[in-house]
């Protein structure tokens, strides 16, 4: 018990800070399930939301500000996807990647253009930035509304994906690239619509995970979007419940490792963990198993 | 005709060989030079004069050409007018200011001649290509070490150039594993950080570590290497690494390949900045006060070579098998190539360059940390080799020097804001440079996907076939 009160602070970041993680690594998964592809530049998204909010809240109202952020950021990511993926369609994977690594690359020094490089205060979001005591350790209230609201979000994906129309165009896209084309379903459309949810989860998943936190800087979510990739890995790549079994285990694993005092090696555990997970089982936990055919 | 060839070529081996006479007497006996500047002794007048003189002197016997040159602008200037610089003294001063850069054009000149001379006299032509080559590879280093000396070894060009060598180095060796073997790993910059802090960890001078490694008691190494050794063992650690690493790593596919050697790159930085392996590494702090180069001659030599051993290695049945697994895996397998084998060897061999290419970085940045080392950087490379060409050496060479040209000299005025009269240009401002730089990668990587050489490289023989192709083009 006592083990358990020590380190509850570090047991609720890390449910937070796995939650935060889960709502990006959503986008992560199903870009990954749809185009194959890594999108290097998802990181960079969810960081730009975090400088959208800043910059909007500082004319306007949050009401106003927070469902900007949202819109733009989803914006972003449709955009994004029209420019820089959807050329290269028909062009070899690595190209893609490249691709993504190119508009990650972009996007980092845009920021870094647009804010001088400096770290800008983030906004203060009235009642999730505000203190709550729970069982003798103080904590922000996002700690608390976080895995709420990412199981909620994640329940609504999962309704959307099983049970309308564009859930149905989007599992077959991912089952089946060339054969979905052949069926009538609009491919693009479809990417476009798993780009949108992707941003929109981001955006939100960054006006949660920088309120823990006074400061962003530009490069301040490469590193989630790293692990909250390393999560969809972990989970099964393509599995939107896996990615997010997978995020909390990761942001929860991380910050205990804090807890013991090995805050160096936090994202070198997540790394390690990944490549763990590839070499014993690629599929993750619950990802199929594919053949390849020659 | 051949004996026109081999008369010309006696003569400028004759001419080269004066020439380094002259050189080497003004070059061996400053004193001389100084001693003839002023035959009348007119600097007994002048007290100033005299010490101006005496520096002159004093920084000749100890062998510093740069500071000697500088007291002698100091001591001619001031005579004025009064010092009459006659034809003999402005000759012995020219040769001895430029003495170094004139043997290397007398080096110049006589391989040009064994060049000619063996055209002369190989009359099948057996020859000719190796004698091309090396009139031109020496053409290169002579031409760098003239620039070196006529635009100061601080100088911006310099900066670039060998910068660009050391980057060139590490794109082919990156261009090894995605362009030729298809394999696309992220790793590179965990190996160049292992290469980076082998070398600096063995050639910090005995009597600097206690300074380096003060909170550590001045380290765990107590002894140094000399710089060469320690490069190679920079190679050979990174390599030793790399073979532990693409045991699990490489049996994965291409993404997930990638992922895992990011990861790894990531991993090996945290390990280095670990604070218990303090006594090795120095934790988060820097390392300095290792040997370092001072001519670009050094960073081009190792480049060179090692960049020709690469491109040996790729034209060798190993290379053709590289290739034959990046274009069909299976096909490969079932033509009896090891995949593995041949995979864990293009991850190690390209390793073992990023390595030593690391020790470069650090000699060329002087200090070294870990912390530097990003995933950023293997993105920053990886862009490198696409805009030269996966799988041209010639286009990742080229594409380095132009990065590193408009990252560090062309594009720098975007970062600065400039004004026109009254009107001041927008946008320019500290940071712009970047963007404008990513969004040019962006074009090429959306536009010109085959970058500037494709799979091709770049060689005389098609740049004559394309100029004679233009030629009877024309003609007809």
């Amino acid at each position: 018990m006592d083990f358990i009160q020590a380190n509850l602070p570090y047991l609720l970041a890390g449910i937070s800070v796995g939650g935060q993680y889960a709502l990006i690594s959503i986008g992560y998964t199903m870009v990954y399930g749809i185009l194959r592809l890594i999108n290097f530049a998802h990181g960079d998204i969810f960081t730009v939301a975090a400088f959208f909010a800043v910059y909007l809240s500082a004319t306007m109202p949050l009401i106003v500000s927070l469902p900007l952020t949202v819109v733009l950021t989803v914006v972003l990511g449709f955009v994004v996807e029209r420019v820089a993926y959807a050329p290269l369609r028909e062009a070899p994977r690595m190209s893609i990647m490249i691709s993504a690594i190119g508009v990650s690359y972009l996007l980092q020094n845009l920021m870094w253009y647009i804010t001088g490089g400096l770290a800008k205060q983030y906004v203060t979001i009235p009642w999730i930035s505000s203190s709550v005591t729970l069982w003798g350790t103080t904590t922000k209230m996002v700690t608390l509304v976080t895995p709420v609201l990412t199981i909620i979000l994640v329940v609504v994906l999962v309704q959307l994906i099983n049970h309308t129309k564009i859930g149905m165009a989007m599992r077959a896209v991912s089952k089946d690239f060339e054969t979905a084309k052949l069926m009538g379903i609009k491919i693009d459309a479809v990417i476009s619509i798993t780009f949108v949810i992707g941003s929109f989860l981001a955006a939100v998943g960054s006006m949660l995970y920088f309120s823990n936190y006074t400061a962003v800087t530009p490069l301040a979510g490469a590193m989630p979007g790293l692990k909250a990739f390393v999560a969809a890995v972990f989970g099964g790549i393509g599995s939107i419940p896996g990615a997010v079994v997978g995020a909390f285990i990761i942001g929860i694993s991380e910050n205990l490792l804090k807890a013991v005092g090995l805050t160096a090696f936090s994202d070198a555990f997540t790394f390690a963990l990944l490549i763990f997970v590839l070499v014993f089982k690629p599929t993750g936990l619950f990802g199929e198993a594919t053949t390849d055919k020659v | 005709m051949k004996a026109f060839k081999i008369i010309l070529s006696l003569l400028l081996v004759a001419s080269a060989v004066a020439l380094i006479v002259f050189v080497g007497g003004a070059l061996g006996n400053p004193d001389d030079v100084i001693a003839r500047l002023d035959a009348d002794n007119l600097a007994a007048t002048d007290s100033k004069l005299q010490k101006a003189r005496d520096r002159a002197l004093e920084s000749a016997q100890a062998g510093d050409r740069e500071k000697t040159l500088r007291n002698i602008d100091r001591y001619v200037e001031g005579f004025g007018d009064q010092l009459e610089l006659g034809g003999q003294n402005r000759l012995d001063l020219f040769f001895y200011r430029h003495g170094p850069s004139l043997i290397a054009v007398s080096i110049v000149v006589i391989v040009a001649a064994a060049a000619l001379l063996v055209s002369a006299l190989d009359s099948r032509g057996r020859y000719r290509k190796a004698a091309i080559y090396a009139l031109l590879i020496v053409l290169l280093y002579a031409g760098i070490y003239i620039v070196e000396n006529l635009a100061g070894a601080s100088s911006m060009l310099m900066t670039v150039l060998k910068k660009g060598a050391i980057y060139a180095l590490i794109a082919v060796s990156l261009n090894l594993l995605n362009g030729f073997t298809g394999l696309f790993s992220l790793g590179q910059a965990g190996f160049m950080l292992i290469g980076a802090y082998t070398y600096a960890i063995f050639t910090i001078a005995t009597e600097n570590r206690a300074q380096v490694y003060q909170y550590y008691n001045g380290g765990l190494v107590q002894f140094s290497l000399p710089p060469l050794v320690a490069l190679v063992l920079a190679g050979l650690a990174a390599a030793f690494f790399a073979s532990l690493v693409g045991l699990p790593v490489l049996r994965l596919k291409s993404d997930y390949l990638a992922i895992a050697t990011l990861g790894f790159a990531e991993i090996i930085r945290a390990i280095f900045q670990y604070d218990g392996l303090g006594p090795l590494t120095n934790g988060s702090n820097l390392l300095r006060k290792f040997a370092t180069f001072d001519s670009a001659l050094f960073p081009f030599a190792v480049a060179g070579v090692c960049i020709a051993l690469i491109a040996m290695l790729i034209h060798s049945t190993y290379g053709r098998a590289f290739k034959a697994i990046r274009d069909d895996e299976v096909a490969a397998e079932a033509m009896g190539i090891n995949l593995f084998r041949h995979k864990q060897m293009a991850f190690v061999i390209s390793s073992f360059f990023a390595g030593v290419g690391g020790a470069l970085l650090a000699m060329f940045q002087t200090t070294v940390q870990a912390s530097a080392f990003k995933s950023s950087m293997t993105y920053e490379l990886l862009l490198i080799v696409v805009i030269g060409g996966m799988g041209s050496i010639t286009g990742s060479v080229l594409a380095s020097f132009l990065f590193i040209a408009s990252s560090e000299w062309w594009l720098r005025f975007l970062d600065n804001t400039q004004m026109i009269g009254d009107f001041q240009v927008p946008l320019l401002r500290s940071g712009f440079r970047m963007v404008v730089f990513s969004a040019i990668i962006m074009v090429v990587v959306l536009f010109y996907r085959r970058g500037i050489m494709g799979d091709k490289e770049f060689s005389l023989k098609r740049l004559s076939q394309r100029f004679r192709r233009k030629g009877e083009s024309r003609n007809a």
